[in-house]
């Protein structure tokens, strides 16, 4: 197992080198740079030229990579070009908000998903199974934003119960934090809800079809026993991997969710970053999102030794 | 108070013309001199100025109790590095030229000596429509402009806040206590600066729907320029105004490349402007067509020397047959024309579709080029023809106020190759524009604004869309929340109830 995780961290390694020379490369060859945007709509060429020497930027694509890559290896992913601050500081500074709606979505989806998947499994073909077929549809069809300007719409506008918009730190009280945090979650919750949900029920019944659960049915197991001893461990593995991709995943939706919502997280960091082609932002957050990928996978795969003892590394 | 608004990328005035940060400093610092609704400059940290017989010595003196917010103390030597700094900008360029020395005479008193007499030096340190005369400290000033200044202590009415700065989300301004007013009465740019509410937060709210919700439930007090297909709901909103407060619209415009076929050719040029029909035009850029003007003058609508010099293509806007006449004369033989078409920002994508359309018509072999705005920007810098990455059209926009003064607006310069994007060259216009910095007197500008437009519109580099109004929605409690025309709006004076 501790060689398998030290192979896979090396890996890890190279995968990252990789997306970081990509990375680069994808940022640079994309037309505009920061020098244009930093002057404004209608500046002149002569006061373009100037702020693009300023940032280095007429630098010999090499000299800048090894400069960026250099700082890379030193921990110091470089300074933003428009807030002249450490991109770490500016990644640090969004975190917080992205990481309580990653943490709260999955705890929801995967709570009410699993939940969902396994009723559904255990009513196969009956009025539940069908009610949550047709959630399961809508939820996976709406999209994000359409489902927030509702949530928005109904609980904030109409009802006053739920604040429209806005991020409230946790060191602020852990009562404005998860206020600003439910109609967000739940907006982008719903599509994951509805994927688990279908993943758990498919898996659930595969198995529940299996002979031994018809051999513990005949011997008198109760409906409780047989659903959570028996199926669901069995069912686990692709239940686990779907909740691995969803993670993964997660941060696309995020981008959106952190839009309509107004949060200020790493999603809308990186947009803005984008279009004005801070170039360390833009590089600082891929980096740390693959590594992030590339983490979530080796606990995916270590997870599975936890359900089926079988799997071994 | 809240405002829903874009915010600056950059805290520096000197280091970009973007209109956020120019905001964002008229809160933080302050001028020289500020200009009245009548745009007339007068006094703002200035207890008092003279020329000198000759007119090429003025002296300026400071008034008492202007402090930094650092608590020390606004000084000569911080003026001069400042106006020292704003030479190097694009502002600042033609004093530069005429300015033989800049020095401080005392800890409060500084003086500037030209080579020669500039009749609109007053005018000039007092602008605001490009890289505006702002003091700094004068550590802060001895960076060249490219090297944004990364510490913002001002000597303004408001100052930053720069522990709650949360770049590309939201920026915190806090009133600043030691800030000692003028006594004349406020008066756009000039006059007291009163902050009357103890904190300004701007957010950036990216998406438009959020943002008018958050308006709607209170959790914003400003809204600036919401999108036209929000105006009924604001308006149904009885907790709600919506108001031209900047009393400063956008004139959008078409840059043609006067280097490359087939804009290279006069008549070629002509038949665009011919072509265009600005209200058909305004209808794409602002559907709600509330406050939609047309454009004709060279200098604008609101400046002082909008005029009709020269706008008969106008009076027949939209004229199809001309335009086909004047394509044929340019003697047009298929050439690709290509829009740079941004599609991040709807209004001009939606009037780059239009225009695509519209040139089509009079036969034009027209293809769109569309990208986000900054892959536009670094294409339209291409002197190149259209199959070697060059560029024939794109569309953008001014604020109206900044056409007041022709040697700072890039857009209005006819020095070819030198000069802004499209390139267009005429030596008797640059005669003329030479000639706007020494005439003095209103009445004199008029006269020569005249002379250019009648070059400026046969040369037609450039056609006017239209103009769009710049609306701001607010809450009812907020009052005496106020623009200028220099298409600013301020966080001084309003109050919050």
């Amino acid at each position: 197992m501790v060689t398998y995780i030290f192979r896979r961290m090396i890996s890890a390694i190279v995968v990252m080198a990789m997306v970081g020379v990509f990375i680069f490369l994808l940022v640079r060859l994309a037309p505009g740079d920061p020098a244009d945007i930093i002057a404004g709509r209608n500046a002149t060429a002569e006061v373009v030229a100037g702020i693009r020497e300023q940032l280095g930027l007429n630098d010999p694509m090499p000299v800048q990579f090894i400069r960026w890559a250099g700082n890379l290896l030193n921990g110091d992913l470089g300074m933003s070009v428009f807030a002249g601050r450490p991109v770490l500081q500016l990644i640090s500074q969004r975190l917080e908000p992205t990481l309580s709606l990653s943490i709260l979505t999955m705890i929801l989806s995967v709570t009410v998903g699993v939940s969902f998947g396994i009723l559904a499994a255990w009513r196969a073909g009956g009025l539940v199974d069908r009610v949550l077929a047709a959630f399961s549809a809508l939820g996976y069809s709406i999209p994000i934003f359409v489902i927030g300007y509702f949530l928005i719409y109904f609980f904030a506008i109409k009802m006053h119960w739920l604040p429209v918009q806005g991020y409230s730190p946790i060191d602020g009280g852990l009562g404005p934090w998860f206020v600003h945090l439910i109609l967000p979650t739940v907006a982008l919750s719903l599509g994951y809800i509805a994927f688990i949900a279908r993943v758990t029920r498919a898996s659930m019944l595969e198995i529940l079809s299996e002979d031994y659960m018809r051999t513990a049915a005949a011997k008198g197991a109760s409906s409780y026993a047989m659903l959570f001893h028996h199926a669901l461990k069995n069912a686990g593995v692709p239940i686990l991997t779907v909740i691995g991709i969803s993670f993964a995943y997660l941060i696309g939706g995020v981008v959106i969710a952190e839009t309509v919502f107004n949060i200020p997280g790493v999603g809308r960091l990186v947009v803005d970053a984008i279009n004005n082609r801070d170039y360390p932002i833009i590089q600082g957050v891929l980096i740390l999102t693959s590594g992030l990928y590339v983490l979530i996978n080796l606990a995916v795969d270590l997870a599975y030794t936890l359900i089926d003892p079988r799997i071994r590394y | 108070m809240r405002w829903a608004r874009g915010l600056p990328t950059i805290l520096d005035p000197y280091t970009t013309t973007d209109s956020n940060t120019v905001d964002y400093a008229f809160g933080v610092y302050d001028m020289l001199f500020g200009l009245d609704s009548e745009l007339v400059p007068q006094p703002q940290m200035l207890d008092s100025w003279s020329a000198s017989d000759d007119k090429k010595t003025y002296t300026f003196s400071l008034r008492d109790r202007l402090s930094w917010h650092d608590g020390t103390p606004v000084t000569a030597a911080d003026c001069v590095a400042s106006i020292r700094r704003w030479f190097e900008t694009p502002g600042g360029q033609l004093v530069n030229e005429r300015t033989k020395d800049v020095s401080k005479l005392d800890e409060k008193s500084f003086v500037i000596t030209l080579k020669k007499p500039l009749g609109v030096l007053i005018d000039q340190l007092a602008q605001v429509d490009v890289y505006p005369l702002f003091i700094m400290r004068e550590q802060d000033a001895r960076r060249q402009p490219t090297d944004a200044v990364t510490t913002h202590i001002g000597s303004g009415p408001f100052k930053f806040n720069e522990e709650l700065y949360a770049p590309g989300a939201s920026i915190t301004f806090d009133k600043y206590d030691g800030y000692v007013p003028r006594d004349d009465a406020p008066d756009a740019l000039a006059g007291a600066k009163i902050a009357r509410v103890r904190r300004v937060v701007w957010a950036k709210l990216a998406d438009p729907q959020t943002a008018m919700a958050a308006l709607q439930a209170g959790e914003v007090d400003v809204l600036s320029e919401p999108p036209a297909d929000l105006f009924p709901v604001i308006e149904s909103d009885p907790n709600l105004v919506l108001e031209d407060l900047y009393k400063s619209g956008s004139d959008y415009f078409l840059r043609m490349n006067c280097l490359q076929k087939p804009f290279d050719n006069v008549k070629a040029r002509q038949a665009v402007l011919h072509l265009i029909n600005q209200d058909a035009f305004l209808s794409v850029i602002n559907p709600s067509l509330k406050g939609n003007r047309n454009v004709t003058s060279l200098f604008g609508i609101n400046t002082p020397f909008s005029n009709d010099a020269n706008t008969n293509w106008f009076q027949k806007g939209g004229d199809l047959e001309k335009a086909k006449q004047l394509l044929q004369e340019a003697g047009y033989a298929g050439e690709k024309v290509v829009i740079l078409d941004p599609a991040d920002w709807t209004e001009a994508h939606n009037a780059s579709l239009f225009l695509a359309s519209e040139l089509r018509k009079i036969g034009l072999n027209v293809e769109l080029a569309s990208s986000d705005w900054a892959a536009l920007v670094a294409r339209r810098a291409k002197k190149d023809s259209v199959e070697n990455g060059g560029w024939s059209i794109f569309i953008s926009s001014l604020p109206d106020f900044s056409l007041t003064n022709p040697n700072s607006a890039a857009f209005m310069a006819m020095n070819g190759e030198q000069g802004w994007v499209g390139w267009p060259q005429d030596d008797q216009y640059e005669v003329l524009r030479a000639k706007w910095a020494d005439v003095t007197g209103i009445e004199a500008h008029r006269a020569l604004a005249r002379e250019m437009q009648q070059i400026f519109w046969d040369y037609a580099s450039s056609a006017y869309l239209g103009q769009v109004p710049s609306l701001t929605a607010y809450r009812k409690d907020l009052t005496g929340l106020f623009g200028v025309q220099s298409g600013r709006l301020l966080m001084w004076n309003m109050r919050k109830d």
